[in-house]
């Protein structure tokens, strides 16, 4: 018996040992070197001179950093619960359709998720254009003033937010539609011999049975738009960069514009602590909740 | 059996090879030119490898413009797998040199190449000097100039005898020409890439130029007087667009689109440009049109300039044989010689014997706007500076808003000076 089992462990090691040692050499190593690069002021190549926490101590009064801090946060805000509030909705409604219109719909709501993010880009800007945006000209039949929406900081994020929404909520109403379908048909039956409203199925059944679906989404969600970059970086090129700045749009200036490595660095691991501390907390609160529903 | 038939494949190569040629040696090259001036470059090349048949081959790369080229020069000379020769901005040469990816064109170099330091202006030359010693052979000047409408500027009684735009030699004397074809019923009398504040840094650092304003001084951004020199010329502008003398929010390709379907009588742009124009009259869809330098807004003429160089990269761990050098020196020496033909891209050629020819004067609109290669300011010498430099980030986080009647000139000045001294 004893030694069944040290030959099945050992065929389980030899199984996981291939992963195991791509994922140490493309990810912890390089996380390690990560860390240790922040505490230096390392160009983008090459080595570079110890330099203590001098890399994080100069953050709080980098006006830079700020920007990207917080313009980081209110993405997050204007994307992350709206986008899976608005995935909801659509898996919803998409439930309802049956046959081959509910495919024909699911399909253009999927549409966007496969594009890449040049072409995202250039969809919207030959709609929001200032000078020839197609937007444009209706709000010039309409008798609207033209808004300059990638140009002006109040427009910028929400204008970027609708963009990832419309973007990305292909894959959570997939998400969502599973969890639809997985819910029993029998007890929306006893429900409705209950004479439950509509309002109450959804309160009472779909959303505590969705809930996991739900946090799934969410924490998908967040944890790629804390990390949003391609979007910010197309649509202010040109335009107002170190306003609309952004954590990982910072990294980026100071590793491949100024040939800051160990500063960039330092950038890079604070991100890392804000997601890492933000899908603990977002866990825990969903576990908590769940702990209530049940 | 995958082994055998790729030794057959190098052996069958090696024949080739050695039918052609004992020892033809293979320049790679990177260039980051995919506009009109691509094209242009390309005959250049192939005209330079039907030359040098058997002897010198040019194998070349055309990457993406900006950051995106000059981070994977930076990366690969790292490794060691750098072109043998590439096109770089001279405004960026500082922060090069301070990485260590460009190799010195020492004087056994420019005396292989068959070029000196008489063959250049003294600004060009400047501008690829970093403590005396030269890292790169500037193929170009590219410098901003004002191009116009014929038909429109010439209906509105708003062309001189010699056929150029009333009003260049002030800033009042400008404004009432744009205004004159605001009156006229123009509806973008200049079109601007006030979108852009990237590319409005070359207008901007003109008129700051034309006030004998330094953007560094001993280190310093914007020390003494100079803050107030860029609020002026700011002031300038925002003035432009306060009584809807330019367009607004319009980015570059907005621009030249404004400017080729007449909605905008003129447009302050690169020579780079020119082709575009050339292109489209050639086809007859294009207006009269004309190219000439800035007005002077302020009190004498300055155009920002930079210049398209070749530089060899300096790749870590690999030699460089002396056969390969020779062959790199002859492309650049051949460049530099055949080089009228880049300047109907519209680019000034650096190599003065061009521009000294009879064929490059009997040019147009190249001949009009020449004269101001006397008048050129380039970037100021600091790894932060250059094409898609941090400098160039800050700029446009408030260019935009001041060009587009958001923010104070005065205000804009005082964060640009606060953020450059950030960096």
């Amino acid at each position: 018996m004893l030694r069944h089992s040290t030959k099945e462990t050992l065929i389980a090691l030899a199984l996981v040992m291939p992963f195991i040692a791509i994922y140490g050499l493309v990810f912890i190593y390089p996380t390690i070197k990560m860390f240790l690069l922040s505490f230096t002021d390392a160009p983008l190549i090459g080595p570079g001179t110890y330099v203590g926490i001098e890399n994080y101590t100069r953050l709080p009064g980098d006006r830079r950093f700020g920007t990207a801090f917080w313009n980081t946060a209110y993405f997050v805000a204007l994307s992350v619960v709206p986008g899976t509030f608005a995935a909801l909705g659509i898996a919803l409604g998409v439930e309802r359709l049956r046959g081959r219109l509910q495919a024909f719909v699911l399909a253009l709501f999927f549409l966007p998720y496969i594009l890449p993010v040049s072409v995202v880009y250039l969809i919207w800007d030959w709609t929001l254009n200032f000078q020839f945006g197609i937007a444009m000209h209706l709000f010039d039949a309409v008798g609207i003033d033209r808004v300059p929406v990638f140009k002006s900081t109040a427009w910028f994020m929400p204008a970027v937010a609708v963009v990832t929404i419309w973007w990305t909520s292909g894959f959570s109403v997939l998400l969502f539609l599973s969890g639809l379908r997985a819910i029993p048909p029998e007890i929306y039956e006893a429900a409705a011999l209950d004479n439950a409203s509509r309002w109450t199925t959804f309160r009472r059944m779909t959303w505590p049975l969705l809930l996991p679906v739900t946090a799934l989404v969410l924490t998908i969600q967040l944890i790629l738009q804390l990390k949003i970059f391609d979007q910010v970086y197309l649509f202010s090129t040109g335009g107002r960069p170190n306003d609309n700045l952004v954590m990982v749009y910072y990294i980026f200036q100071r590793a491949f514009q100024s040939d800051q490595g160990g500063r960039a660095a330092a950038i890079a691991v604070v991100l890392f602590a804000m997601v890492v501390v933000v899908s603990v907390l977002n866990f825990q609160l969903v576990r908590l909740s769940r702990g209530r529903a049940g | 059996m995958y082994a055998v038939s790729r030794l057959g494949a190098v052996a069958a190569a090696a024949i080739m090879v050695a039918g052609s040629a004992a020892a033809q040696e293979t320049v790679v090259w990177w260039d980051f030119l995919s506009g009109g001036d691509g094209v242009r470059m390309k005959q250049l090349i192939e005209q330079f490898n039907a030359e040098h048949e058997g002897q010198i081959a040019i194998d070349a790369t055309t990457l993406e413009w900006g950051t995106p080229f000059y981070s994977k020069v930076q990366t690969s000379a790292a490794v060691g797998e750098a072109p043998d020769l590439m096109t770089y901005h001279a405004s960026r040469i500082p922060l090069a040199v301070q990485q260590g990816i460009l190799q010195e064109i020492t004087a056994a170099d420019w005396e292989a190449m068959g070029l000196s330091q008489s063959d250049y202006d003294a600004a060009t030359w400047d501008a690829v000097t970093v403590d005396g010693k030269q890292y790169a052979v500037p193929f170009d000047t590219h410098p901003i100039v004002l191009y116009y409408n014929k038909d429109i500027l010439g209906q509105a009684g708003l062309l001189t005898e010699d056929g150029l735009p009333k009003g260049m030699e002030s800033g009042e004397a400008f404004t009432a020409t744009l205004q004159a074809l605001k009156d006229a019923g123009v509806q973008f009398p200049m079109g601007s890439v006030t979108a852009d504040g990237n590319f409005m840094f070359r207008t901007i650092y003109s008129l700051m130029g034309q006030q004998d304003g330094e953007l560094m001084t001993d280190g310093e951004f914007l020390a003494g007087d100079n803050g107030e020199k860029l609020q002026n010329a700011l002031a300038v502008l925002a003035g432009w667009t306060e009584d809807g003398l330019q367009s607004t929010y319009t980015d570059y390709p907005a621009t030249v689109a404004l400017f080729t379907s007449g909605e905008a009588a003129m447009m302050i742009n690169g020579v780079w440009e020119v082709p575009t124009m050339a292109d489209l009259q050639a086809a007859g869809n294009l207006f009269e049109w004309g190219a000439v330098e800035l007005p002077v807004i302020f009190d004498h003429p300055s155009t920002y300039a930079d210049s398209h160089a070749f530089a060899i990269p300096a790749n870590q761990g690999v030699e460089m044989t002396p056969e390969k050098r020779a062959a790199v020196e002859e492309v650049i020496g051949w460049m530099a010689r055949n080089s009228l033909a880049w300047a109907s891209a519209g680019h000034i050629p650096a190599y003065n014997p061009v521009t000294a020819s009879d064929e490059y004067k009997a040019m147009e609109p190249n001949a009009t706007y020449s004269p101001l290669t006397a008048n050129m300011i380039f970037d100021p010498k600091t790894p932060l500076a250059g094409v898609a430099g941090p400098i160039f980030d800050v700029m446009s986080t408030y260019f935009v808003p001041t060009l587009n009647g958001e923010m104070d000139p005065a205000e804009a000045v005082e964060a640009i000076r606060d953020e450059l001294n950030d960096m």
